[in-house]
């Protein structure tokens, strides 16, 4: 990476690749997948771990080049990455919020763009959103998947917004989305971690864990039966 | 004597050498005396000196002992010994009465000293090689053995230094300076001769090649071939070059001298291609006859046995006839066989002897048997193999015979005066290729006649010999017999565009190309006045009737039909025709008639066609697709049946029948190739279209090497990787097997061409590349001399023909033809070359100025250098090419710009002594004097002031060239370069730094024979330099300067009007502002006015450049919007506003941590009370903007969480209690009020702000 300032496309192949690298990272600090699938590798100077699996591999960078290609029609609002459980119940939400700040059309894509953030920096900031991924485990509440869990890719367009078509005679490689995935479907109990965001001049991206609010339920459920368990052990200790 | 070195010996050693001295003063050394005297022994313990370094006391003995007896040892204690010796003599001479000493190491030690001391007061210029002899000189340690090699390579430098002391210094000699030389393996000169020579003259001798780095050149005799590569990238010379320099007294260049790998100068090393002779014979000429087949086993023996003898020939120009009368002679002796000896009755009569069977036979063999070559003279070793009956090995005894006579050799060789003259009046080759090159001018220049409307002349129809003229006819007579065509003149037929129509897109198929060739030219046109001959076997050459008797090398250049039919074949000599063909007659050329033929030939198709291209003398390609087309036309409207283009080619064929009496086959097709091909058809005699439709069939039984542009060495590519040489099998490879198999442009030319394609168009218009000069017959020299004078009338011959197409050269390529080591020293063919190497040397060709040249002089001079850097035997010398090349027009090349220019002046004797230029001497009070008066006012006036110093630079055209060239380089760059900006600024002060910094770092003086220790300053440098450019008969400058200078001539000049105190406040000197010629008065004024008022000169353009009003371009319909170039947004932070201290004034808070600290204030402050809710509105007013995404963005949600966090952090810190009120416990904790409140506003702006936030993400913000 240069410190040459960001132009249009590589502003967009960068959070592109950005994330997914985050899908790989979120992967496996989430354990969908053995950790032994993964191998650990360098990148944005920070270790990450890579799925070595290629139809794994595959299937994600299919995904993340589709949404490259939108976000460079400046359609995409977010993409969000979903832990699901079996009954296909989405637990967490991986939000990369993108943000365009200036339109996709009426400019030579590859020119830089006055004022951006350079290409190096840029590298930087996506260094700390990995480590910050990295460590979110901390601070999100555990899933107790154990086998069940897998993952979708979701992406959410900006309004009456629909996803172009490139090629009539191929089918586009979206479906429309569970309910219970999306933000509109979300409940009010979810709880959003923000991880870390930046400006890049071009377009804004940040990344935001949510809870959904069935995990969190669940949690409380769980934490409440704990604590009856607790305290009939209390009461058995006190009748004894 | 002793004193200093005993100071500084005692440095020499630590203490823990102490011990060894004391083992050396107890040893009892051989020789020694068994109780020396104390008063020495205690010296001994004084000087504690000991030069050798050896740490060892048993090998200090060993080295005592051959001190003693001077056998043989290690060599570096034999360079300490010579050490010794040498400094023995001067020693010897500066020390007065001294007691014998008596211990050996006595000696020893004191001389070393000696030399020492020598050594240092020189203190020579090579010291910065030399590394710190205390250092060098003392013992190797343990663990410093990495350290032997490097020391002993610095005692090897301060011996060597030394030795340049006792020999060099008289004649002070510097003229290897700065050259490192690294001798390798044995010379002659001997290495300590050259060693010698090289350190006498100030070079540096290397005996080890350590480091390539150190070493700038490398002398040697011989190489081995891994050297060679390992050196490829060095300077490797003769040992020649040291001797010579030394000899000149400068250093010659030492390309002249570069070494040459390949020659062999040792016979014990063997002859180069032993195996190879083997090979060859082996592998020779295909013949599928019982009688060669009895040859081969006999001649290999032979040969081999004939080539011992002939290595050590060939040094020996007057043995060679009769020691290598003895390979002929065994040849003789064993009977039959060599096709070369003249006794025809031992090979079988005539035989018929055609190539095509042979080959068709052996082809089933693995390898590919080469096709066979018809030429008398083949010039590799590879070649000659291919030629039938050509016996590579074998010497011409007639061609010995003759060299043997002196007056003959003089007479007919190269080394006769007109020989150049002579040799290209009998060449055929020469006049063919003369012809075709006039031949192409004549048609150039027609059609460019044609095209600006002269040569109108002739009408469409044509029919007979109205068509053109020959204007040359009457010349054609001419008594001198100038067979040149230049004065011949061709006509075209019509002026029309249909020059162009070549470049019309045509349909390919439309097409109508003729390649017109006459029938065995030579032969018709011989016949043509020899009808009584026709029908019988006929050839052309030079040999006539018998007198070259059966063993004639001359060359056939054509041969009849007839001549054809026995197997005789173009480029046969005429013995193997003879031996074909018994009663074959031979004709003479006529190069008169063929000139005459030709014309005519060429008027003849000129009138018919749309383009032509003349291929040779004989031969042209024609376009004549717009006759045919109208013929076709009418025809087609006949309904005749007759192919219209067969029918205009055969009325050419009579018109041309008419016109010579000659015979021409036209083959006719739509494109170049397959009309060639057409041609081979069409012979004898005929025409033959050969029609789209036909192509494929036709083709696929030719060979490749049928096809024109594809030779034997394609054939035998393509036999070799793709098994298949017929065009109808190659057909069917794909594009890419051929290209892989023959290389991608020979792979797709043939892959079109098998499918009848060919996109080539006829180059009418080819402009001329080069011009040259080759010959390779009859060149014996015997010394160098005489290769010179024959150089140099090469030169002028080629200066004749570039001026015959008016064209100068700037580029000059040597082509060297030297006798293969293995080749007999006669050729077989009488006088020719050979078996050959062949080298090639090209170099620029440059006159005075840069400008391209047709001097013969120059021309001569260059080649000559070329020649001489070979440095060959000039005995070996079997063909000298000159060639010219990068022509350029001479009307071109005066548009030019001409580049620098030659500095023309006397040449003056470097060498001499004395002072260099006593006049100048008178001039330097009076220039200094004005210098330093500028210099002065200029620096008052803060100008550049070393810019003055160009003041001093004389004209460019007025400098001497040989003191300039003598300069030293960086110098002389400099001064090249103050030219050239004083050439684009007229005006030197506006000069930048004439005198660049280097200058002042200059210490290193110049060649010494030049400039004897003349430059003590940087500041009389140049100005020295700069007088010492300017012409030496300028009195009469100086003496005008004077007498400007006096008040009295100042009056006199006409002058600028103009106050002194204006040009004071120029900063110019008013006296030499006056001086100046009215012009320049001028031209200074401006400047000085411009550089007043910007402070710089502007720049002048290094081109000049014409100005013209610009037109405003129109702008291309798709770009006349340009999108303005992108521009980033960054979102607008929400900002939290706080009154400042004063009331006015409003503080706004954006970033993070302000906003919390600005928290953690607040909430000290209040954390007392309850918060106000005013205080709170704010804050939360904050908080939302920055989570409402339209507002803050995602970042600032991000802030928004950390601000929340912080809060959250600082409430459970002052309150702790509060937090968990809302869950209901109410049991027994304290809760209170304020603490209550403040919780309160928090959940407050969290509901809130969560609120804001599910628009986004939905749900809530999470602060854990």
């Amino acid at each position: 990476m240069s410190d040459q300032i960001l132009s249009f496309n590589q502003a967009i192949q960068g959070i592109a690749e950005f994330i997914e690298v985050a899908i790989h990272t979120i992967l496996y600090v989430r354990q969908i997948y053995p950790a032994d699938l993964f191998v650990r590798r360098k990148k944005y100077e920070t270790p990450v771990f890579q799925s070595r699996h290629p139809a794994l591999n595959e299937y994600i960078s299919g995904a993340v080049k589709a949404i490259a290609e939108e976000m460079a029609h400046g359609n995409v609002d977010k993409v969000v990455v979903i832990i699901k459980d079996k009954q296909q119940i989405a637990l967490e939400r991986f939000i990369f919020s993108v943000q365009n700040l200036i339109p996709a059309e009426s400019f030579n894509k590859d020119t830089s763009v006055e004022g951006a953030m350079t290409a190096a920096s840029l590298a930087q900031y996506f260094r700390s959103f990995l480590i910050k991924l990295n460590m979110i485990e901390a601070s999100l509440g555990q899933m107790e998947l154990d086998d069940d869990a897998s993952f979708a890719i979701v992406l959410e367009l900006k309004d009456d917004a629909a996803p172009s078509v490139t090629d009539p005679r191929i089918p586009p490689p979206w479906i429309p989305a569970d309910t219970q995935h999306t933000t509109p479907g979300t409940s009010e109990e979810a709880e959003l971690h923000m991880i870390r965001s930046v400006n890049t001049g071009i377009v804004d991206l940040s990344l935001a864990v949510q809870e959904s609010g069935e995990k969190i339920e669940r949690e409380r459920e769980k934490e409440k039966a704990a604590k009856l368990q607790r305290k009939e052990v209390a009461e058995g200790k006190k009748k004894d | 004597m002793t004193q200093p070195s005993q100071s500084n010996s005692s440095d020499y050693f630590d203490d823990h050498d102490s011990q060894f001295l004391e083992a050396l003063q107890t040893i009892v050394l051989p020789g020694d005396l068994p109780n020396s005297n104390e008063g020495e022994r205690i010296e001994v313990d004084e000087e504690t000196v000991e030069p050798p370094p050896c740490a060892q006391p048993s090998l200090k003995r060993r080295l005592l002992d051959e001190d003693k007896d001077e056998n043989n040892g290690p060599s570096e204690k034999r360079m300490k010994l010579s050490t010794q010796e040498s400094n023995g003599t001067s020693d010897r001479k500066s020390t007065t009465p001294e007691p014998p000493p008596c211990t050996q190491a006595f000696i020893k030690r004191h001389r070393h000293i000696d030399g020492e001391e020598a050594f240092r007061e020189r203190n020579l210029s090579l010291s910065q090689q030399i590394p710190n002899e205390d250092d060098t000189y003392a013992p190797t340690r343990f663990g410093e053995f990495g350290d032997y090699m490097r020391k002993k390579r610095a005692k090897l430098q301060i011996q060597n230094a030394q030795l340049a002391v006792l020999g060099g210094d008289d004649e002070g000699s510097q003229i290897f300076r700065g050259i490192a030389i690294y001798i390798n393996g044995h010379t002659k000169p001997s290495v300590q001769d050259l060693r010698q020579l090289i350190v006498q003259h100030g070079g540096i001798f290397q005996p080890y090649l350590v480091k390539k780095a150190l070493v700038t050149h490398i002398v040697t005799c011989s190489l081995t071939p891994a050297k060679v590569r390992e050196f490829r990238y060095m300077k490797v010379v003769r040992p020649e070059w040291l001797v010579d320099s030394v000899a000149a007294r400068e250093l010659l260049p030492w390309r002249d001298y570069i070494f040459i790998h390949n020659e062999r100068p040792e016979a014990s090393q063997g002859v180069k291609t032993g195996q190879r002779t083997l090979f060859n014979a082996q592998t020779g000429p295909p013949r599928a006859h019982t009688a060669s087949q009895s040859v081969r086993p006999m001649k290999t023996p032979s040969m081999l046995a004939t080539h011992p003898p002939q290595t050590p020939i060939k040094s020996r120009a007057n043995l060679v006839s009769t020691s290598t009368a003895g390979p002929s002679n065994i040849d003789r002796g064993n009977g039959k066989v060599d096709s070369n000896t003249p006794e025809p009755s031992s090979v079988p009569a005539a035989h018929p002897q055609i190539p095509a069977e042979p080959r068709s036979k052996s082809r089933s063999t693995s390898a590919v048997p080469p096709d066979p070559l018809y030429t008398t003279d083949p010039d590799s070793l590879e070649d000659a193999s291919r030629v039938p009956a050509y016996a590579a090995y074998t010497s011409n005894p007639l061609a010995e015979r003759v060299m043997a006579n002196p007056g003959w050799r003089k007479a007919h060789t190269s080394i006769a005066p007109g020989y150049v003259e002579g040799f290209y009046k009998h060449s055929r080759l020469h006049h063919l290729s003369t012809w075709k090159s006039e031949l192409r001018n004549l048609v150039q220049e027609a059609q460019e006649k044609a095209e600006s409307g002269l040569g109108l002349q002739v009408g469409l129809d044509g029919n007979g010999g109205s068509l053109g003229k020959v204007r040359s006819e009457a010349n054609a007579t001419d008594a001198d017999a100038d067979v040149s065509m230049r004065r011949a003149e061709l006509v075209v037929r019509s002026p029309s565009s249909r020059w162009k129509g070549k470049q019309k897109a045509l349909d390919n198929q439309e097409r109508v190309i003729m390649h017109c060739d006459f029938d065995c030219f030579f032969v018709s046109a011989g016949l043509v006045s020899r009808p009584h001959l026709k029908g019988k076997p006929v050839v052309v050459c030079h040999s006539q009737g018998r007198q070259g008797g059966g063993s004639s090398t001359s060359e056939i250049a054509s041969a009849s039909y007839e001549a054809r039919s026995f197997g005789v074949r173009n480029g046969m000599s005429l013995h193997q025709a003879r031996k074909l063909c018994p009663n074959i007659i031979t004709i003479p050329y006529e190069f008169e008639s063929y000139k005459q033929f030709s014309l005519q030939f060429y008027t003849v198709l000129m009138s018919h066609a749309d383009d032509l291209q003349a291929v040779s003398v004989d031969e042209a390609l024609i376009d004549v697709t717009s006759t045919v087309t109208q013929l076709r036309g009418r025809a087609f409207s006949g309904g005749s049946p007759v192919d219209p283009a067969k029918d205009f080619a055969e009325s050419i064929r009579a018109q041309i029948r008419k016109a010579t009496n000659c015979e021409v086959s036209i083959g006719i097709a739509h494109n170049i190739m397959l009309a060639r091909l057409a041609t081979r058809q069409a012979k004898p005699a005929g025409s033959f279209h050969l029609k789209p439709e036909l192509v494929a069939e036709f083709m696929a039984d030719l060979d490749i090497a049928d096809l024109h542009g594809f030779g034997s060495s394609t054939k035998q590519k393509a036999q070799e990787k793709l098994g298949v040489t017929k065009l109808g099998e190659l057909v069917k490879k794909s594009k890419d097997t051929l290209c892989e198999a023959l290389g991608k442009g020979v792979g797709e030319t043939l892959y079109n061409a098998l499918r009848g394609v060919d996109n080539r168009k006829l180059e009418s218009d080819k402009p001329r590349k080069s011009v040259s000069c080759d010959i390779n017959y009859g060149i014996r020299f015997e010394k160098n001399e005489q290769v010179e004078a024959f150089v140099y009338q090469m030169a002028s011959e080629i200066k004749k023909r570039l001026e015959s197409i008016d064209m100068l050269g700037r580029s000059l390529t040597l082509k060297i033809m030297k006798r293969d080591p293995t080749a007999p020293v006669e050729a077989p063919k009488f006088m020719g070359h050979g078996a050959c190497d062949l080298f090639n040397k090209q170099m620029p060709l440059l006159a005075s100025g840069g400008r391209a040249t047709r001097d013969d002089q120059i021309i001569g001079d260059h080649a000559w250098r070329l020649l001489k850097s070979f440095n060959f035997d000039p005995k070996e010398l079997r063909g000298i090419g000159i060639q010219v090349t990068k022509l350029e027009s001479t009307s071109e090349a005066t548009n030019i710009p001409v580049g620098q220019k030659t500095l023309s002046f006397k040449k003056t004797n470097p060498s001499t002594s004395g002072p260099f230029f006593p006049e100048s001497h008178v001039q330097v009070p009076n220039e200094k004097h004005i210098l330093l008066e500028t210099l002065e006012k200029q620096e008052r006036h803060a100008e550049p002031s070393k810019a003055s110093n160009m003041l001093e630079l004389p004209p460019l055209s007025q400098v001497d060239k040989s003191v300039f060239e003598a300069l030293p380089r960086d110098l002389r760059e400099e001064l090249e370069q103050a030219y050239k900006r004083r050439s684009a600024s007229p005006f030197p002060v506006a000069v930048p730094l004439a005198v660049p910094a280097p200058m002042l770092t200059y210490k290193r003086p110049g060649p010494s024979t030049i400039f004897p220790q003349r430059f003590s300053s940087k500041e009389t440098n140049v100005k020295r330099i700069a007088r010492q450019l300017a012409p030496r008969k300028n009195h009469s400058r100086i003496s005008t300067l004077k007498s400007l200078l006096s008040p009295k001539a100042k009056r006199k000049k006409p002058s600028v009007k103009i106050s002194e105190a204006k040009l004071q406040e120029f900063g110019m000197d008013s006296e030499v502002f006056f001086m100046l010629p009215m012009k320049i008065q001028y031209e200074q004024l401006a400047m000085a006015r411009i550089i007043k008022e910007k402070g710089f000169i502007p720049e002048v353009p290094s081109e000049r450049r014409v100005l013209k009003p610009r037109k405003p371009a129109p702008v291309p319909e798709h770009l006349r919007w340009v999108a303005p170039a992108p521009k980033a947004r960054y979102p607008e932070p929400p900002f939290l506003r706080r009154q400042g201290k004063k009331k006015t004034e409003k503080l706004y808070f954006t970033e993070t941590d302000d906003i919390q600290s600005m928290l953690e204030k607040w909430m000290h402050a209040y954390h007392r009370w309850a918060p106000r809710e005013k205080d709170v509105e704010l804050l939360t007013t904050y908080l939302l903007k920055c989570v409402d995404n339209s507002i803050g963005g995602d970042s600032g949600v991000e802030r928004a969480i950390a601000v929340m966090k912080w809060w959250l952090v600082l409430l459970r810190r002052y309150f702790p209690g509060s937090e968990l009120e809302e869950e209901g416990e109410p049991d027994g904790i304290w809760t209170d009020r304020v603490g209550n409140a403040w919780w309160d506003s928090f959940r407050g702006t969290k509901k809130q702000m969560d609120i804001m936030a599910r628009q986004r993400y939905g749900g809530k913000l999470s602060y854990k």
